[in-house]
């Protein structure tokens, strides 16, 4: 089938704007986006830049809006698009060049919810791992399915109004670490996240939530955090 | 660094987000559209004269009555769903079938709270 795709394009070196160039490509319908962009950037037009890296949905480095939403372009088939695609970058971060986007703000953000494990106390007498039962395990199993692509925090209109907010990834991967029964900085993060850019922001919108390529139920991760902010319990 | 990071409303309001997406939206314009209705009734009361008179005009018409009674109800019940999710954050999981819930509360009581506007408005 032939495929209208039309592409968000900026050259920071020559354009003051952005604009979109429209490619026709000969595609199967079980073809993905990403192969479609690779087929144009090979054959059709070079100066054509995206970030890709496994291409099978697990890094997330092609996270980019597709007909309107956010997607991993590796996931989307173009069956499920139709003939005419639209593709542009994430919104709310700025573009480097075509699809690619800056990063650095949204890694800073989730740097600032202490997105690792904490835990001071002795190693247990074997000297071994500390145990967790598989109940307190699945507490958390959600949230540790995370890719960081920004998906999320890109379709959240809170963090498009306020690039300041840590938004839903940010506040995933706090949700992994404050209900995993072995951290022991689940009060830190939780203040951290009572701040004015914290969970506070959270509108409900579910936007995460349906961009999320994972199928975490980001929203409700979200709730959980704000009913241990109010609570301060963990269960 | 190229192009910035602002969001533009039409490029926010292009985003293709879910159903609760369409009532984010809707309940911002339900806040702004009681925000309108009570300036202008302070102010219709404030000014008086004939600009008041005028103001007046404007809130008592039919169709500015159906729009902010839109509002008004559609701000009430769809801050009563985020309320109640909130509060409960498990039923998180069934943001959708919330959502047709409160279309199907919605729907029926302004459809027959704008016919009586209108049956009064055009027919009395």
């Amino acid at each position: 089938m032939e495929v209208t795709v039309k592409i968000f394009r900026y050259n920071p070196e020559k354009d003051q704007r952005g604009n979109y160039v429209t490619y026709k490509v000969e595609a199967d319908e079980n073809d993905r986006v990403l192969d479609v962009l690779e087929f144009i950037k090979g054959k059709t037009d070079g100066t054509l830049s995206f970030r890709r890296s496994c291409a099978h949905g697990v890094c997330g480095s092609d996270a980019m809006r597709i007909n309107g939403r956010n997607m991993l372009a590796c996931k989307v088939l173009i069956r499920d698009l139709g003939a005419n695609i639209t593709v542009e970058p994430l919104l709310g971060l700025k573009v480097a060049k075509d699809l690619i986007v800056d990063m650095e703000p949204f890694f800073d953000n989730y740097k600032k919810v202490l997105p690792y494990f904490i835990n001071e106390s002795a190693l247990p007498e074997n000297g071994r791992e500390r145990l967790q039962s598989p109940e307190d395990r699945a507490r958390f199993d959600e949230s540790t399915k995370c890719i960081l692509c920004a998906a999320c925090t890109t379709s959240c209109p809170s963090y498009w109004a306020n690039g300041e907010y840590y938004g839903p990834a940010a506040i995933v991967t706090a949700h992994r670490f404050i209900f995993d029964s072995r951290d022991e900085a689940a009060g830190e993060r939780l203040q951290i996240l009572a701040e004015t850019d914290g969970v506070a922001r959270c509108h409900t919108v579910y936007n995460c939530t349906e961009a999320c390529p994972r199928e975490i139920k980001i929203t409700k991760a979200i709730g959980e955090v704000k009913m241990a902010m109010i609570t301060g319990k963990l269960d | 660094m190229g192009l910035k990071r602002n969001v533009s409303l039409s490029a926010g309001l292009r985003y293709k987000g879910p159903g609760a997406y369409l009532t984010y939206i809707l309940h911002r314009i339900g806040g702004l559209g009681m925000a309108i209705f009570i300036a202008v009734h302070i102010l219709a009361a404030f000014i008086g004269g004939r600009t008041g008179g005028f103001l007046n005009g404007i809130y008592e018409n039919w169709a500015f009555q159906i729009f902010i009674f839109f509002c008004a109800l559609f701000h009430a019940i769809n801050g009563l769903r985020i309320t109640i999710l909130d509060l409960f954050p498990k039923l998180l999981e069934y943001q959708p079938e919330a959502i047709w819930i409160e279309w199907a509360v919605f729907i029926p009581l302004f459809g027959i709270s704008a016919f009586v506007i209108l049956n009064t408005a055009l027919g009395g």
